[in-house]
């Protein structure tokens, strides 16, 4: 099965409630997790202020992090490789990731307005 | 004294800083060991004299003094204990990591809450039966947790697949990530708490109308969650005698009574005592033995009149800021300490010079505001209320992301939008939308965030001046929200504090935190003193006195500018009093 890791910058909650501004796009990302999960997708979620052992024990995240620093998170590995960086992944591409076929593909959730960030 | 009368094990003094909880938690102790009592008394007071008091070094350890029999004592330095939090959770990947991610994690854990839950970790052994304290029959704490930190740990979701398993959760777990003990610990202590069998609440008041408001919502909040053996102090009550010898002691006399017979009606049902203002200093032995005892010997009142302090008045200061012709002024402090005052005065005296001016304060009683309305040509006024601001920033973030969570997760995200973070970051969402004015006019707030929370919402910033970096070559101007706060020419950031020892203190842990944050506080403005003002009351005289080594260490330690306002007989309220404040009354 394929395994998803999404390591996420320091939010001191995952949720971004104590950010600025809600995230949208953390919000909406956290609905397509649980999504993704009921479709029977493997996803793991680290936050570097609370697990960064995680980070520092994966040779490409730490490396990343080197390179780019945590402005660069988050980072999404699938089977431990890097598919995306500095981004939330769309619906359909953790789809594609883990393998849901378009038929179980629900449409986003209403209410959501799909832009990004803090724009919306 | 009501609250000292069959005391259980636990006895908690809370209130804000500065209304005299260490000095009371001493007193406490040391009339219960007096009486045979074996005592521990705890102390997480950071300008906590109890070592000075005893003549011993006590520290982070039980220490039998000598100086009392059956007395022993502990300090617990809640910044000590915060650093040691998170040096567990990020002391394994220091040198590892890259130094900035490094210091991103620093600062994620050093906020209010992470110091409140380090400093409870550390209570926890003290609160459940350990061979460490089986031996004291009662242990007196001068601080005690908060609603918020207490509910958090109530909470089954803050726990869940955390401690139990190892691994992070969805949801905010933040300042629970560096806890080292067992939830079974943590839920004995907060049963401890709520058990009136073991623990006492003492709530320490002053006879102030608004410190009287604050410690009526911490009765509530803490009664809530089931600490329902409450106790009220009010503590420093100016004795009827003073208002005889002088006018301002009278008015000072007049307000705290009336402040007393509108005591919020949820306190009125508590056993309450009342200590009277002392003409001695609360420091050493034989002052804090009779602290608790009967009344003052009265100090020979005099004639004379106190040499009246020659320090920089707020006009000064303002003549400084007004070279500028506009710019951001946020006065910063902790509560009860005058912002809202103060930020009305610098706005009346900035516009009376003809500058525009648009002054915007969170006040929540407005009067003062209102009163302002259309009094002076260039001042436009506004206002906020923190409450409606953060109960919409909290069904705002509830509509949109409570709706994905189960009943544990919805809890706990109803739990994390109760912190203080939470209300900062509310009101000064609702104060960004008047700061873009701050280009063309003056702009007065009476609230600025702290460091924590401005380097926190700096995340993205950090990121734009990488960007403004890279093309700085391309002669592009770039600025960040930040950066215009870092630049003193743009915002400039006045702490407000009292000439008291606690107040000073506070407000200097504020001024570390905003440099942390590369924010050089601008100026320090000292509210309500006695010195400043004529008096001849014995009591107020003593004051005065003691007001000056805190307003020295303010003017040599820790300001480069400072600005004394005197304490008015009269509510300053409206123009021509509250310009009365900027100048001074001996200018």
């Amino acid at each position: 099965m394929t395994n998803i890791q999404v390591f996420d910058p320091a939010l001191c909650c995952s949720t971004g409630v104590c950010g600025v501004d809600v995230d949208q796009q953390l919000v909406s990302f956290s609905a397509d997790i649980d999504w993704a999960k009921q479709n029977g997708a493997q996803i793991e979620r680290f936050n570097l202020a609370q697990q960064p052992m995680a980070f520092a024990e994966n040779a490409a995240v730490k490396k990343f992090l080197e390179l780019s620093g945590a402005e660069g998170l988050p980072v999404i590995l699938v089977n431990g490789d890097i598919a995306l960086t500095g981004r939330y992944p769309q619906r359909a591409e953790l789809a594609r990731w883990a393998g849901i076929s378009a038929t179980q593909e629900a449409s986003p959730p209403a209410g959501k307005c799909g832009c990004s960030g803090k724009s919306c | 004294m009501k609250f000292l009368d069959q005391p259980p094990r636990f006895l908690f003094f809370t209130g804000k800083g500065g209304v005299g909880k260490t000095s009371i938690a001493c007193a406490t102790a040391i009339q219960l060991a007096e009486a045979g009592r074996r005592v521990l008394l705890v102390s997480t007071d950071p300008a906590s004299n109890v070592g000075q008091v005893f003549g011993v070094d006590i520290g982070n350890r039980i220490v039998a003094l000598t100086a009392v029999n059956n007395l022993s004592a502990l300090e617990i330095d809640p910044q000590a204990a915060a650093q040691a939090y998170r040096d567990r959770i990020v002391g394994p990947v220091r040198g590892v990591l890259p130094e900035t991610v490094v210091k991103g994690i620093e600062e994620q854990l050093s906020g209010a809450c992470t110091t409140e839950i380090a400093a409870f970790d550390e209570f926890t052994a003290l609160l459940t039966d350990s061979p460490l304290t089986v031996d004291f029959e009662h242990i007196v704490f001068d601080t005690a947790p908060t609603g918020h930190t207490i509910r958090l740990l109530q909470l089954p979701g803050a726990w869940s697949g955390f401690l139990d398993e190892g691994k992070g959760d969805a949801s905010c777990l933040g300042p629970l990530a560096g806890l080292e003990k067992q939830r079974t610990q943590y839920k004995a202590a907060v049963d401890a708490l709520a058990d009136p069998q073991r623990t006492r609440l003492i709530l320490v008041a002053r006879a102030q109308q608004a410190t009287l408001r604050e410690v009526a919502r911490t009765h509530e909040e803490l009664a809530a969650i089931g600490l329902n053996r409450q106790f009220l102090v009010i503590n420093g009550v100016l004795p009827a005698g003073e208002a005889a010898s002088d006018a301002l002691a009278a008015a000072i006399l007049a307000r705290e009574q009336a402040a007393l017979a509108h005591i919020p009606e949820v306190l009125k049902a508590l056993p309450t005592d009342r200590i009277e203002l002392k003409s001695f200093n609360l420091v050493g032995l034989p002052a804090l033995k009779q602290l608790l005892g009967a009344a003052n010997t009265p100090l020979p009142a005099s004639a004379e009149t106190q040499a009246v302090l020659s320090a920089p008045n707020l006009a000064a200061l303002v003549d400084e800021i007004a070279d500028d012709g506009h710019g951001l002024l946020m006065l910063m402090g902790k509560g009860g300490v005058g912002k809202t005052t103060l930020a009305a005065a610098l706005a009346v005296e900035l516009a009376s010079r003809g500058l525009p001016v648009h002054l915007t304060t969170s006040d929540p009683a407005a009067h003062l505001t209102e009163t302002l309305a259309g009094d002076l040509e260039h001042l436009t006024v506004s206002r906020i209320d923190p409450q409606a601001e953060t109960e919409r920033y909290r069904q705002q973030v509830l509509a949109s992301k409570g709706a994905g969570l189960d009943a544990q997760g919805r809890a706990l995200l109803e739990e994390d939008l109760r912190s203080p973070c939470t209300e900062e970051i509310a009101v000064f969402q609702a104060f960004s939308r008047v700061i873009r004015e701050a280009g063309h006019k003056f702009v007065v707030m009476d609230t600025a965030p702290t460091g924590h929370t401005l380097l926190l919402l700096d995340a993205t910033g950090a990121y734009h001046r990488e960007i403004s970096r890279q093309m700085s070559g391309k002669d592009l101007h770039f600025t960040t929200p930040m950066m215009q706060l870092q630049d003193s020419k743009q915002t400039k950031v006045l702490l407000v504090t009292l000439a008291e020892t606690t107040p000073v203190l506070e407000a200097a842990n504020l001024q570390s935190d905003l440099r942390r944050a590369g924010i050089e506080p601008w100026a320090w403005v000292i509210n309500n003193s006695v010195a400043a003002t004529p008096v001849h009351s014995p009591l107020l005289r003593q004051r005065a006195k003691n007001e000056l080594r805190e307003i020295d260490a303010v003017a040599t330690r820790h300001a480069t500018r400072y600005a004394v306002v005197p304490l008015l007989a009269e509510e300053p309220i409206g123009t021509a009093r509250l310009r009365q404040l900027a100048e001074g009354l001996s200018a």
